[in-house]
């Protein structure tokens, strides 16, 4: 079964990653156990190398064009294998969105945030941290994604090997 | 292959209490076994769900449990799938006792929830979202289903006074239930006056924090036979399905988890939604009722929210099902783990009409239970029962 969350027919996200930094090995799904190295996009630890660089990478589904966010070794919606890392675009639009009013007690300091899910030009979704108030936002937005390291108070939510990970927000377009 | 049956069934209270864990199954399977052999002497195996060891510090709840039932060298495992944990245990315990294995489980479930406040009960529950986007962007459970709920309210005519509608009707049926947590009435005005936890979501759409524990006997038509008991239900359909963990990758106004599990239950059974006469579905929050009447195929789309509503002022295409007679995890409680299990305690009054008369429904031949966990159908399991 196949359905259009995460697709597109406009295809307007970036070409194959083909920067120096994202070699070509890494850049199809691992075939070999071996493929499956920290720098690989695959795996998360490089999913968050690319992501430090300001590089949000999917992995595009040969078969049936879902971007799976972060990538991994097989479609969910298809449930092929052929997939191939690809540089998804900046822009997208929020499909839904509220606001935490009783966080996670380590961003208790935070709170109020708004919350939205965002649809990139791609067809790929995430959930992010959106740098909006809510009422100052609505279904529909035209959001930028932006990424930055930890504040204070994420580096004491996040694991020792989190720590380094950056992350990822929206901010109005 | 007959069919699995509910022989027995036992719930701790649903709340707020002094005791732990393991006190509250000890309530629930004394209440399961009155009157009935040792357990010792009938039960084969025990799944436990349970949703988090951070309440307690204590996971392996199924060597604990099988110890605390009177039991040693059976297998015995806790079941994990988030609020599903309940209703996966149950799946287990009906899959070895169809398949002639076993012939009689105990499906049990455990939750110590208000053993770290608010703030543990966020903090818990917030493992069941994707660590990478989901966590990290601090997300918690109302929030990740206040974005189902501005989309739902978005894509159909559904307003906040029809959830509220919802959560006035599920506390209505509480009253009238004496295993509920919250047994009062409310009103429209007071849930819509109730406090944004994540807009459009109130407090008064939220299913609370609960401590609390359940227990059914699952067991052949043989030996439930054997047993001095007056009644009993009869499973005859499961279904169970993951889908995406991450809430953005899934349809959100289409919960297509609890559909395509529903769907197998129904064929399995060899019944339509229409033959439901009572359903037990996962409103952890109001706008899932809606949701689920609809994925269950009980309403046609976009009118699930008229839930509360009596059945002929349903728009057309709604079955005349009657929904959480038990006041759902709205106003009965939702001790996570153990969830999937109250809702077949309920199932097992209303066929046995063994109900308290003012939630009693007349005739519930039927019953549909459908439980998630995760957010909504990240992992979705329904069964169906059926009066003897």
């Amino acid at each position: 079964m196949s359905d259009d969350t995460n697709t597109t027919d406009a295809g307007d996200s970036t070409d194959a990653d083909t920067d120096a930094s994202a070699p070509d090995e890494y850049a199809t799904a691992p075939r070999a156990p071996e493929e499956l190295t920290p720098d690989s996009p695959f795996t998360l630890p490089g999913f968050f190398d690319a992501l430090a660089d300001g590089r949000l990478l999917a992995a595009a589904c040969d078969d049936c064009g879902t971007r799976l966010v972060p990538p991994r070794p097989a479609c969910y919606d298809c449930g092929g294998r052929d997939l191939r890392i690809e540089r998804q675009p900046e822009t997208g639009e929020v499909v839904s969105y509220t606001e935490v009013r009783t966080p996670p007690p380590a961003l208790a300091d935070r709170a109020p945030y708004t919350i939205a899910i965002v649809e990139l030009d791609s067809g790929a979704r995430l959930t992010g941290r959106l740098t909006a108030s809510y009422d100052d936002t609505e279904i529909g937005l035209p959001v930028e994604l932006s990424v930055r390291e930890l504040d204070a108070d994420e580096r004491e939510m996040a694991l020792t090997y989190e720590r380094e990970w950056p992350i990822h927000e929206f901010d109005p377009a | 292959m007959t069919d699995p049956h509910v022989a027995a069934v036992g719930a701790s209270p649903l709340g707020r209490t002094d005791l732990t864990g393991r006190d509250l199954f000890s309530v629930a399977v004394t209440e399961a076994f009155e009157g009935l052999p040792d357990p010792a002497d009938i039960v084969d195996a025990i799944y436990v769900g349970n949703q988090s060891e951070s309440y307690e510090h204590q996971i392996m709840y199924g060597t604990l449990l099988a110890e605390w039932a009177g039991l040693r060298h059976v297998p015995a495992e806790r079941v994990e799938g988030c609020a599903a944990a309940g209703a996966l245990a149950l799946r287990h315990a009906v899959e070895d006792v169809r398949s002639g294995r076993r012939d009689a489980v105990l499906a049990c479930g455990v939750e110590k929830m208000t053993a770290g406040g608010t703030a543990g009960a966020t903090d818990a529950l917030s493992a069941a979202f994707d660590r990478v986007t989901e966590q990290r962007s601090g997300v918690t459970a109302p929030s990740q289903y206040a974005l189902l709920a501005q989309r739902y309210l978005h894509e159909t005519d559904a307003t906040e006074r029809d959830l509220a509608h919802i959560a006035v009707k599920n506390h209505e049926n509480a009253a009238a239930n004496p295993r509920a947590m919250f047994r009062r009435e409310t009103d429209v005005e007071s849930v819509l006056d109730s406090d944004y936890v994540a807009p459009p979501l109130k407090l008064f759409d939220c299913a609370p924090v609960t401590d609390g524990a359940a227990v059914v006997l699952v067991a052949s038509e043989d030996v439930t036979a054997s047993l001095p008991v007056d009644d009993s239900v009869r499973v005859t359909g499961v279904g169970a399905g993951a889908n995406n963990l991450a809430v953005a990758d899934r349809n959100l106004t289409f919960v297509e988890g609890a559909h395509e599990v529903a769907t197998q239950a129904y064929d399995e059974a060899g019944i339509d939604a229409a033959d439901v006469d009572v359903a037990e579905v996962h409103d952890a929050f109001t706008v899932c009722e809606a949701l689920l009447a609809e994925a269950a195929g009980l309403a046609p789309r976009g009118t699930g929210y008229e839930s509360a509503l009596a059945p002929d002022e349903r728009s057309s295409g709604w079955t005349d099902v009657h929904l959480n007679t038990s006041g759902g995890l709205k106003a009965r409680g939702h001790p996570v783990g153990a969830t999937g299990i109250v809702q077949a305690v309920e199932a097992y009054e209303q066929l046995t009409a063994s109900a308290t008369p003012d939630r009693q429904v007349d005739d519930a031949d039927t019953a549909l239970l459908i439980n998630e966990g995760g957010v909504a159908d990240a992992v979705t399991v329904a069964h169906v029962l059926s009066a003897a």
